[in-house]
């Protein structure tokens, strides 16, 4: 059904850099560590502590604003967001409210009729991570870990109107971060979380509804849901008559329900104001054109030489691109297949790998069978040496076995059977044990070619050359 | 004996750290004016006893080496219970040692301990302080200035060469002035605010206090290095300026232009007036000359200084929330509970009036009336400055209208109080590196004295103009 509204989405992304230490301090960054030992007086905001800049958090902030076509500000300011909160040592947050490094950009998805559709970026920031604070059922521990951690925050122009556009804005965010290699993406350790702001409003309608925000979300999986569920709900609020109420909301996953977590009234008043204890960002247009020519080829690039170069389609070399892992990931295999038709290779991990992987809920970096070891098993089809069926067997035992090809093969004495003689050998046994077969064949009931063809190969247990089976059975029965 | 001659004697080995360091931790121990919070004996002892080593060895290794010394209690000091005069901080003792207290160590300084100040530098009497306002030795009636009043205190009675404070908007000068002693506010981002617990990060500076204009240039050789942990640290080097200062001779004042505001001389009461108008003569016979110079923006200098310092402070001190460190008023009943009662118990009352003043100005809707506002006033106090100095070398000012203020005045008013520092703030709003000199005496039979206020980063010339003034007197 139609429907009787325009939806209006809005992303901000909070993406954590992988810079080695932390941002004000020289403490290490590491997802996994005993809680509090990633800590210093600085980053635990004990008394007389300032703070002095990991000059690669302003490097990775432009690398990202060139990346999406942002203006880099060559001076742009920090400063304090004041709030309470025990995991907030500080009692503020240093971010970047007035200019932000980047600003004005654009990021391109392809929307559902193909078309490419800008989502445009209107600022990214620097900022700090919290620290963790960990409920137990008594009493709330604090990991100060994280406390001081680089953020960029992305804050997306509310130009996406439904849950698809929303997730391609993220995967390709997702992958400039990870092409560049300034995030691990690893959006599970929530090194990529998501606030959604949506909005209704009836079509025709001038106004733009009464949004609502919903914070933290982690998952591509659980952004789509909750537009869903969201834009789904407040269409039936407003079909009620009645009105939507700015509010800030939570969603979880696993039950699929949305939550309140406050409404625009009680909102905190962060009290913004210049950070005194840093001296604003500046930097000569010199750094933004080393760091312009340090750019690697990023996604959409990347995609049209993938089609142009290897010939595939806008769909696959899409997929491929996605992340930079696997686009190097299929160049690699590219380099050892020694067939002409790269589709093939970009069908068996589009396909066969990727249907293995998401079995056992791994991502491509984990893949237990390497890009030479993938395209060694297809230049044994290529070569005739296996068929294509027995690729597929050879591949599962790869990949749960981590073995190569030929080991496989060899294990399992899987070798294809092109030898005429003993082809032929198959074809006499057949033709002997099925005489009767053999008379109807010869009174006109051709049909029963196929069976022949079946009951060599089941002989050979799969392994006879099933073109070579055909052409002998011919020389034998006609 | 200021720290120059000490270190004369102890080269000479006429005296030693030891005995220097007992002198002073005896009048420390002794002392009936509360100027200390806390006095670390074992570690001045210890302090004193390498030090003697090194004397006996190879001489003294810097101006500093063995002579002893006291920390305001807003510097952080590892191992060191450091207030900031709080009850908030009352049992802190720090995981890392700051800046100051970290050269000071290395240079070979004797730390006999921390001085009582007004709570987180917040006040002109040094009554504010959860351990009980310090007094002046020169009269009890009086207050000895604050808020680094235990600093000025420690020197005047002896327990200490020198000392290191804090100027946020006069709180090193004020004291020295009612002292009848010496200090320097350098300028903004000359000495690094690494473990110097903040107060207004845009306006505090660490400053010292001693007894003479040498032992400012002392001071600063030993405190300039650059360090990268405070962003705001101007990379100029340290500043190797003692012997220069020291041996400045008198006729360096020759053609010295020294720009007066003339209206800020006739505001003050009629001692101290008669004092400063002494002290213009005396330049001007020295053979400097007296130019005329406008500074009609400063009249805004009070309201631009606590909107800005307060707004920054309520921030500041946001930390202060019983989690992390320091006192915890906790009865179970949540979180916020916890952060009101120890907030509320924790800090003192100008503190509390500090942070809601602050709150407020950056709230908003008010933001832009009152902060950005105070921030743009602050721009043309500076210009003011700038065009002052393109006729003269140094500007001659009064430190406060009045001499010491009666004790208990602040408690009465407390915001009244802050038209007194009427003549200190302008140039911690602009940056400026201010000397402040005693002069004679005024109202009370209590000393009185002058600032002089340098270029930005003019420290050199600013000490050596104090200098030859100091050897004419």
């Amino acid at each position: 059904m139609e429907s009787r509204y325009n939806t209006i989405i809005g992303l901000e992304v909070h993406a954590q850099l992988a810079t080695k230490t932390k941002t004000w301090c020289r403490c290490q960054v590491v997802s996994h560590a005993i809680e509090n030992t990633k800590v210093c007086e600085i980053c635990s905001g004990h008394p007389g502590t300032l703070p002095s800049m990991n000059q690669k958090v302003r490097d990775f902030a432009i690398l990202l604003g060139l990346a999406t076509q942002c203006r880099i500000n060559l001076l742009s300011f920090f400063d304090r967001k004041n709030y309470f909160y025990p995991d907030l040592p500080k009692g503020y947050q240093i971010t970047q409210y007035d200019v932000p490094i980047c600003q004005d950009g654009h990021i391109e998805i392809t929307s559902d009729n193909g078309e490419i559709k800008k989502i445009g970026i209107e600022r990214i920031q620097i900022e700090e991570d919290t620290g963790k604070s960990i409920h137990n059922k008594k009493s709330t521990l604090i990991d100060l870990n994280r406390a001081g951690t680089p953020l960029l925050e992305i804050v997306g122009k509310p130009d996406i109107v439904n849950s698809k556009e929303a997730v391609s804005y993220l995967k390709k965010l997702h992958a400039l971060l990870t092409y560049l290699g300034i995030s691990s993406g690893n959006m599970q350790e929530g090194n990529m979380r998501c606030d959604v702001n949506i909005s209704l409003s009836p079509k025709r309608s001038q106004k733009r509804g009464t949004r609502t925000e919903t914070k933290n979300l982690n998952s591509f999986r659980s952004v789509e849901h909750l537009i869903e569920l969201e834009v789904q709900r407040q269409g039936q609020i407003l079909d009620e008559g009645k009105k939507v109420i700015q509010q800030t909301l939570s969603f979880d996953v696993n039950s699929s329900t949305i939550k309140i977590l406050r409404t625009k009234s009680d909102a905190n008043d962060y009290r913004y104001f210049p950070e005194p204890d840093l001296s604003p960002l500046a930097f000569e247009q010199s750094l933004v054109d080393k760091l312009a020519a340090q750019l690697p080829e990023l996604p959409d690039a990347k995609k049209s030489r993938f089609q142009g170069q290897y010939k595939l389609s806008s769909y696959d070399a899409d997929f491929l691109t996605s992340s930079k892992f696997l686009a190097d990931y299929f160049e690699k295999a590219v380099k050892f297949f020694r067939g002409k038709d790269a589709k093939k290779i970009s069908n068996w991990i589009m396909v066969e790998l990727f249907h293995a992987l998401n079995e056992v809920a791994l991502p491509i970096e984990k893949s237990p069978i390497s890009p030479a070891d993938l395209s060694e098993l297809l230049n044994m089809i290529d070569s005739g040496e296996i068929s294509g069926k027995m690729a597929k067997e050879i591949f599962q035992k790869m990949f749960d076995e981590h073995k190569k090809a030929r080991t496989v093969i060899e294990e399992l004495d899987l070798r294809q059977i092109n030898s005429d003689d003993k082809i032929e050998e198959l074809i006499d046994t057949v033709l002997e044990q099925n005489l009767n077969e053999v008379t109807r064949y010869e009174n006109g009931e051709k049909r029963l070619f196929g069976f022949f063809v079946g009951q060599v190969m089941k002989l050979s247990k799969g392994q006879a050359n099933p073109a070579k089976v055909n052409k002998l059975l011919h020389k034998k029965l006609d | 004996m200021d720290i120059f001659e000490a270190h004369q004697k102890l080269k000479a080995k006429e005296i030693s750290p030891s005995e220097l360091t007992r002198q002073c931790l005896d009048k420390a121990l002794k002392s009936k004016n509360n100027s200390f919070i806390s006095i670390v004996e074992d570690f001045a002892h210890q302090c004193a006893l390498e030090s003697e080593k090194r004397i006996q060895k190879n001489g003294p290794q810097t101006y500093l080496d063995g002579i002893p010394f006291s920390l305001k209690d807003l510097f952080i000091t590892k191992g060191i219970r450091t207030t900031a005069g709080s009850m908030i901080l009352a049992n802190y003792i720090p995981p890392y040692d700051g800046y100051v207290s970290e050269k000071l160590k290395k240079a070979g300084g004797t730390l006999i301990g921390k001085t009582n100040c007004d709570e987180f530098g917040m006040g002109s009497t040094n009554e504010n302080s959860y351990f009980g306002p310090v007094s002046n030795p020169l009269n009890r009636k009086f207050v000895p200035g604050g808020s680094s009043g235990g600093s000025a205190v420690s020197v005047l009675e002896g327990s200490s060469f020198y000392s290191m404070g804090t100027d946020t908007g006069g709180s090193i000068r004020l004291p020295a002035n009612f002292c009848g002693l010496i200090s320097l506010r350098p300028s903004y981002g000359r000495i690094s605010r690494y473990g110097q617990i903040a107060h207004s990060s845009s306006l505090d500076q660490c400053a010292p206090l001693g007894k003479s204009v040498t032992d400012m240039a002392c001071l600063l050789e030993a405190l300039t290095e650059y360090d990268v942990r405070d962003a705001t640290n101007v990379p100029l080097g340290t500043m190797s300026i003692a012997q220069d200062v020291h041996q400045t001779p008198p006729e360096h004042l020759k053609g010295k232009k020294i720009g007066v505001y003339a209206p800020f001389i006739d505001a003050c009461k009629p001692l101290v007036k008669s004092s400063l108008e002494k002290a213009l003569k005396h330049c001007e016979e020295a053979g400097a000359k007296i130019v005329t110079i406008d500074l009609r923006h400063l009249k805004y200098a009070i309201s631009t200084y606590y909107i800005i310092s307060t707004s920054e402070a309520s921030s500041n001190l946001a930390r202060f929330d019983g989690i992390h460190y320091g006192l915890r008023e906790s009865d179970g009943q949540g979180l916020e509970q916890t952060y009101q009662k120890s907030r509320s118990r924790g800090f003192g009352n100008e503190v509390k009036r500090r942070i809601l003043l602050g709150t407020y100005s950056l709230s908003a809707g008010y933001y832009d009336a009152y902060y950005k506002k105070a921030c743009q006033m602050r721009r043309l106090i500076f210009d003011d400055f700038q065009s002052a100095f393109k006729s003269c070398d140094v500007i001659f000012s009064p430190v406060c209208a009045s001499t010491a203020f009666p004790v208990d005045m602040s408690q009465k008013s407390p915001t009244e109080m802050y038209i007194n520092d009427f003549y200190t703030v302008p140039i911690a709003l602009a940056g400026l590196p201010g000397l402040a000199l005693p002069y004679g005496k005024g109202e009370n039979d209590l000393p009185t004295g002058f600032q002089l206020i340098g270029k930005p980063f003019g420290e050199k010339e600013l000490l050596k103009i104090g200098r030859a003034l100091e050897l004419t007197y």
